[in-house]
């Protein structure tokens, strides 16, 4: 619990300026939406004709002049991919961090298993994402309702649960890339997120690389597909889990038997 | 001796980080109680030896143990017990040197405040300054801090004085005197002679990842090796005699010495001895 509180106040400083860039700027756009709305409609018709490409952005299943369709095609693709950057920076350096910066000769020299250590630490990254996701779901309701809209309570639900987990298992691939490195490869860790991102929107584009969707976390938390199918995809969930979990096994057993 | 008897015993640890070696075949015991001093160049082996001791290091061959604990299943245990200070004194950058401490004290499940207390009168440190704002010497001190203030029963202290000004080192070897004297056992790796010498019982010296020699202080200093400083005709010469006293003065014979000192050589020649500084040559002439 001590070393747990400990990380929460080591990352604050990082959590508070994500959690406020990202929630603040879709709240933004969300609020937006009001002065966009009567020159929406033409943007919607021009976007819906697009072919592959009004698919990959979800505006063939989604009328962008709709609140519901603005939020789940625009604003839920800038919040998936700042979670995702948050995520894959947080994770990328919980561990490796204290090796670069040479603390591991003051935190590992500590009555503290390596074990014990690194689960406080994943523990952390978790938290850090739920709290992510709960401020910017708060802040995207709060934007609903000075807009005078219904935020479709189920849809926005599920999105959100497939977002934190987008987001935990982008953040868990980065946490075992950092428990097996010493060294702060923050660069790898951006690049992740961003190439999962493109990957989402390449093989919804291109047919014969559609086999990418069960690689890339942001297939299954794409908002327009759960608005529109009102569920998030249980073999792209269990996959996730797999990912997860055989992220964390390598992180436990290479981290636990290296030398620092 | 039994086995708890010592606070450290290491039976050929062998470590090498791929092709390069770390330490080979190294045995080593510290009994309880003690100061020993672990002496060697930068590169020798000493922190390689002192973080495979601490669990930092997966050693391939050997065993080691801390007080009969051994170091690869019981670290946990052997870190409650141990307060260890490293080369480079590194903390979190934004955090208040308190909050260091108390950190340090919380993780450990124990009130430390008095002994902090204490500790950081004696030694000037400023508890309200961040740890970015501190000099090497004030980060030294949070590490004395640290590794002092649960009064552990082994402190392991990795070249713990440089960055030190003297006052502060003689502060702090004061505190390894007096915590020494409660029982705690000090293993102190350094490459300053002088402190070795001063403070600890009994040392150690590694070359190149392997002990070359372990006694005590005394026994190292007290060698049948003498150290030679004569003035012939105005020049002063010196040199380290190994060999029997009677061909030492014999070689004097006849020459115009007007004064001549013969005295133990110091742990300084003795290490440099080792570290083959010191040319000997055929006639037991060792060049100091």
């Amino acid at each position: 619990m001590v070393l747990f509180r400990h990380e929460l106040k080591m990352n604050f400083k990082n959590f508070l300026i994500w959690t406020l860039c990202v929630g603040l700027g879709c709240l933004g756009c969300i609020l937006l939406y009001g002065s966009l709305e009567e020159q929406i409609q033409g943007i919607a018709d021009s976007f819906s004709d697009m072919g592959s490409m009004s698919a990959a952005l979800g505006m063939d299943k989604m009328n962008l002049a709709t609140m519901r369709g603005y939020f789940a095609t625009e604003v839920a693709m800038m919040h998936g991919l700042g979670g995702a950057m948050y995520a894959a920076i947080l994770g990328i350096g919980l561990v490796s961090k204290e090796q670069s910066a040479h603390t591991v000769d003051f935190l590992n020299v500590l009555p503290v298993k390596r074990e014990k250590l690194l689960f406080s630490k994943y523990i952390t990254l978790v938290t850090n994402i739920l709290l992510f996701q709960m401020i910017c779901a708060a802040l995207y309701l709060l934007g609903f309702g000075l807009m005078g809209e219904n935020a479709d309570g189920r849809e926005f639900f599920l999105y959100f649960l497939a977002a934190a987990l987008m987001q935990v298992e982008i953040g868990t691939v980065c946490f075992g890339i950092s428990a097996m490195s010493g060294k702060n490869r923050t660069g790898a860790g951006l690049g992740i997120a961003v190439l999962a991102f493109a990957m989402d929107m390449m093989c919804r584009i291109v047919p014969a690389i559609e086999n990418l969707k069960y690689i890339t976390p942001f297939y299954y938390a794409n908002a327009a597909d759960i608005y529109t199918n009102g569920e998030i995809s249980v073999t792209m969930a269990a996959t996730a889990g797999g990912v997860i979990f055989f992220s964390l096994a390598a992180a436990w057993t290479i981290y636990c038997r290296k030398d620092l | 001796m039994k086995k708890t008897e010592y606070a450290i015993s290491i039976e050929n640890m062998t470590k090498s980080y791929g092709k390069h070696r770390g330490v080979k075949d190294l045995s080593l015991q510290v009994i309880t109680g003690d100061i020993f001093g672990f002496l060697g160049p930068n590169g020798a082996g000493k922190s390689t030896t002192i973080r495979s001791l601490l669990g930092l290091l997966k050693f391939q061959e050997g065993s080691a143990s801390v007080f009969g604990l051994d170091v690869r299943s019981r670290s946990e245990d052997i870190l409650r017990r141990v307060g260890y200070m490293p080369a480079e004194a590194m903390f979190y950058d934004a955090m208040k040197v308190k909050d260091v401490i108390r950190f340090a004290a919380d993780m450990r499940g124990m009130d430390c405040r008095r002994e902090a207390d204490m500790l950081c009168g004696r030694l000037s440190l400023d508890r309200e300054k961040r740890i970015e704002e501190l000099s090497l010497g004030n980060r030294k001190k949070v590490s004395i801090v640290c590794a002092m203030q649960h009064k552990p029963d082994l402190f392991i202290f990795d070249e713990p004085t440089s960055g030190l000004d003297p006052l502060m080192q003689a502060e702090f070897f004061q505190l390894i005197l007096e915590y020494n004297k409660q029982g705690t056992t000090c293993f102190l790796s350094s490459h300053v002679l002088s402190e070795i010498k001063k403070y600890c019982r009994h040392a150690a010296i590694i070359k190149e990842g392997e002990i070359v020699c372990c006694d005590t202080v005394q026994n190292l200093t007290k060698t049948n090796a003498k150290r030679v400083h004569f003035v012939e005709n105005g020049t002063e010469e010196r040199f380290v005699w190994r060999g029997g006293i009677d061909e030492l003065l014999a070689g004097f014979a006849g020459r115009h010495i007007e004064d001549i000192t013969i005295e133990e050589p110091s742990l300084d020649e003795i290490f440099m001895h080792y570290y083959g500084e010191g040319e000997e040559c055929e006639d037991g002439i060792v060049q100091a």
